[in-house]
């Protein structure tokens, strides 16, 4: 499977630049997630389910 | 203390883009089953030009994808928008021409395929004034959908708002870029690209096509729906955030695994190939979370139709995006692809994760907003087991029609020729394949028409609730800064729009600048001259048959393709071709290097009946070219645009079109009548077989010292 990326007369650039956009993007958003307050998930997690008052989400509600 | 605003819910919207989906998921289910019937018996054709296979099965890739999943992601996401953004939507007359729009979109391709105007390129065959309309209409869906999110209750845009953000934002891009066409007609156009690049424009598309009509809208849908149904909240909202980015992120660079082995730049293939196998972690993220967001709920999932419909739709996304990088292994897609592997990934992911979820936001909406019960839940469990049976029977037997024609075709005998010489070999041999798929497909129609009667029976037993009242406090206005950047970032729908459009464009433009503007990429080849008059108006004729829809016209750098069709394919041989006609899907032999091997006789005979030439042969046959008179009159006007457009016509070639594309024609039928048949020199037969003869021939008459 390596042997087709690494053969690439003089592109390799292309595949590796993008590697290092899609590595440092990443770390940007594990930074983020990181550094998230837990209430503010809770909250976030919790929309769907408390956009209407039917019988459903008092059940949720309790547990 | 903060006050409480009232306000209602638009559940009409909701539900008219509900019927939509049940009724467009209608026709093209059926349509699809009318093609799987003709792949078996060529009869089913009709002998009819707007019933041809080349001509339908586009209707039917279209009628699923931008009507019933089209109307599915509406319906979906006009409820949840609502909802979790506390607020009704932006504008009801947005909402309805967005509506009304959308289904004249459906009506004009239901017209305009059959008649064959179609640009060929796969999920955009739709002419220009078309993909214009299709621009307005999403245009007023996304300022409908951000006016809602600038009048929101909440402050922060729940998970699910953002891949409607990235799919309205993505498609556009896709969409405009992939439709840049002059036009010669009203229903004729021809792309600014030719072929290497229209093909890596046109697959960045069509991959993407499916990454954010078929896969974003869904995982938002997923992220709404799934937590209502279950009543639970989703399993890790982190989670949602890293795979969303990641996904988008990811997704837009793994179009070239579509051409792999073609004669696309290779640095652009290993790309593709690179970014599809990281792929798989994104997509596992998604469906890992929706699936965990059932722990502790499963015992619901035995009673719960939607619930199941959500499961299978969950694992059906497993299953494609696990299955869509090991395709893209080059080893691996040099057997698989061209064969019938690629339309049942593609059925897993539509039948399956599309297919389902929409089944079940169908079960889960409808008598919410009619105020009832479902009409009847044992009815949906018995869709549901239809539904599964008919994705088994649609799927392995096209898996093992796959791997028995794959390595059919690839197969040497000791000898060293080809085991089986005549294509038409392999392709009997998986006739019976193709009967159980057939039967797979009418499975799962038969389930969706069973929720029909469901739905509708639900509709009548309950009253439509089209204002549904609901109360939030209003936003107030913020009194500190939030802590963390991506907070922030989640109430700013405008720069998320822009972030998340910086993200979608950094793969586009890493892999097509460069192909578009370093000329290394696609070597010329002196011997290659533009098409003749008779030539280009044959090739249009190809492109309105969708002749592209069974014939491949790029023969890969493998023994088994060499020796079987001749020299593989290069760059340099495409550069005339507006559009490239690559195709994906050898259901018939390649045709790259078609030209000469055959006399003009062959030809006639052939497309008047595939069985005189190629007895069994499961291709329809083609009357009408031999009545039909050739439309002479836009000769000049193609060569203008083809000049327009680059391709080296002096000014003599496109004055004397006319004359010229008379004189082949009458060379064409001199040669037909010394072989015994009599034809009129502007049937249209004659054009295709010009083109036909012409086929991969230049390539012949390169002088023997330039390499």
């Amino acid at each position: 499977m390596f042997k087709q990326i690494t053969n690439l007369n003089g592109y390799e650039w292309y595949l590796i630049a993008s590697l290092l956009i899609f590595i440092g993007f990443f770390i940007i958003v594990g930074i983020l997630l990181l550094t998230m307050k837990k209430d503010f998930i809770r909250h976030m997690k919790d929309l769907p389910l408390e956009d209407d008052g039917d019988i459903q989400v008092s059940e949720s509600q309790e547990s | 203390m903060q006050q409480v605003e009232n306000f209602n819910y638009d559940n009409k919207i909701v539900r008219d883009f509900g019927i939509a989906t049940i009724v467009w998921g209608l026709v093209g289910m059926t349509v699809g089953l009318l093609v799987a019937v003709q792949l078996v018996w060529p009869f089913m054709n009709f002998e009819l030009q707007y019933t041809t296979f080349g001509r339908i099965r586009p209707l039917h890739t279209n009628a699923v994808i931008f009507a019933f999943v089209g109307n599915a992601i509406f319906m979906g996401a006009y409820y949840s928008m609502q909802r979790v953004l506390k607020a009704r939507m932006f504008n009801d007359t947005l909402s309805k021409i967005h509506f009304w729009g959308w289904q004249l979109i459906i009506l004009a391709a239901a017209i305009t395929l059959p008649l064959g105007f179609t640009s060929s390129h796969e999920y955009a065959e739709l002419e220009w004034p078309i993909d214009i309309a299709v621009v307005i209409i999403w245009v007023v869906f996304g300022i409908n959908m951000f006016g809602t999110i600038a009048k929101r209750r909440e402050r922060h845009m729940y998970v699910a708002v953002w891949f409607y953000i990235a799919t309205f934002v993505t498609i556009a891009v896709l969409y405009i870029v992939n439709s840049i066409q002059i036009p010669v007609s009203l229903f004729k156009s021809y792309y600014v690209y030719s072929g290497v690049q229209d093909a890596l424009v046109q697959w960045w598309y069509g991959h993407n096509a499916v990454a954010f009509f078929l896969t974003t809208p869904f995982l938002g849908l997923m992220y709404y729906f799934l937590p209502k149904m279950a009543n639970r909240p989703v399993y890790s909202y982190k989670l949602s955030i890293l795979h969303f980015w990641s996904l988008i992120f990811l997704y837009i660079w793994a179009g070239p695994h579509h051409l792999l082995y073609t004669s696309l730049p290779d640095w652009v293939q290993s790309l593709g190939v690179v970014f599809s196998i990281m792929l798989i972690a994104p997509s596992w993220g998604g469906m890992i979370n929706g699936l965990l967001t059932l722990r502790g709920a499963w015992d619901k999932v035995r009673s719960d139709p939607t619930l199941k419909f959500m499961v299978v739709a969950l694992t059906c996304y497993g299953m494609a995006t696990f299955e869509g990088p090991m395709l893209s292994l080059k080893q691996v897609n040099a057997i698989a692809h061209f064969t019938d592997w690629i339309p049942a990934h593609v059925h897993i992911g539509a039948l399956g994760w599309n297919g389902f979820m929409t089944f079940a936001v169908l079960y889960w909406t409808i008598p919410r907003i009619y105020k009832t019960e479902l009409f009847s839940k044992k009815l949906a469990t018995t869709h549901f087991w239809i539904g599964t049976l008919g994705i088994l029977f649609y799927a392995i037997p096209m898996y093992w029609a796959a791997v028995v024609q794959g390595l059919m075709w690839k197969e040497f005998t000791p000898e060293g020729v080809l085991k089986y010489p005549n294509f038409l070999a392999t392709t009997l041999k998986i006739l019976p394949m193709h009967m159980l798929r057939a039967f797979g497909g009418f499975l799962y129609l038969t389930g969706a028409i069973l929720m029909t009667y469901n739905i509708v029976k639900t509709i009548r037993q309950g009253k439509l609730v089209a204002n549904e009242p609901a109360q939030a406090p209003a936003l107030q206005p913020l009194k500190h800064r939030e802590p963390t950047a991506h907070r922030r970032l989640e109430r700013k729908p405008i720069t998320f729009l822009i972030v998340s459009l910086i993200v979608i464009l950094i793969g586009g433009i890493v892999e097509m600048v460069p192909t578009f503007t370093i000329a290394s990429n696609v070597p010329t080849i002196s011997s290659v001259q533009p098409y003749t008059a008779l030539e280009i108006q044959g090739r249009d004729i190809y492109i309105r048959e969708g002749c592209v829809n069974c014939h491949t016209q790029t023969v890969r750098p493998f023994r088994s393709e060499t020796v079987r069709y001749g020299e593989y394919s290069k760059a340099g041989e495409f550069v005339y071709d507006f559009p490239f006609l690559w195709g994906s899907k050898r259901t018939g032999p390649d045709l790259h290097r078609l030209g000469g091997k055959y006399p003009n006789k062959w030809h006639f005979d052939h497309m008047m009946d595939p069985t005189i030439t190629s007895p069994g042969s499961i291709m329809p046959a083609y009357p009408w070219l031999f009545d039909q008179d050739l439309n002479i009159s836009n000769t000049v006007k193609k060569l203008r645009v083809m000049q327009q457009l680059g391709v080296p016509y002096s000014q003599e070639n496109v004055e004397n079109a006319e004359q010229d594309l008379m004189a082949q024609a009458n060379a064409v039928t001199a040669d037909l009548k010394a072989s015994g048949v009599e034809i009129q020199p502007q049937k249209e037969i004659v054009a295709l077989i010009a083109y036909l003869q012409r086929l991969g021939t230049d390539i012949k008459n390169e002088p023997q010292d330039s390499e």
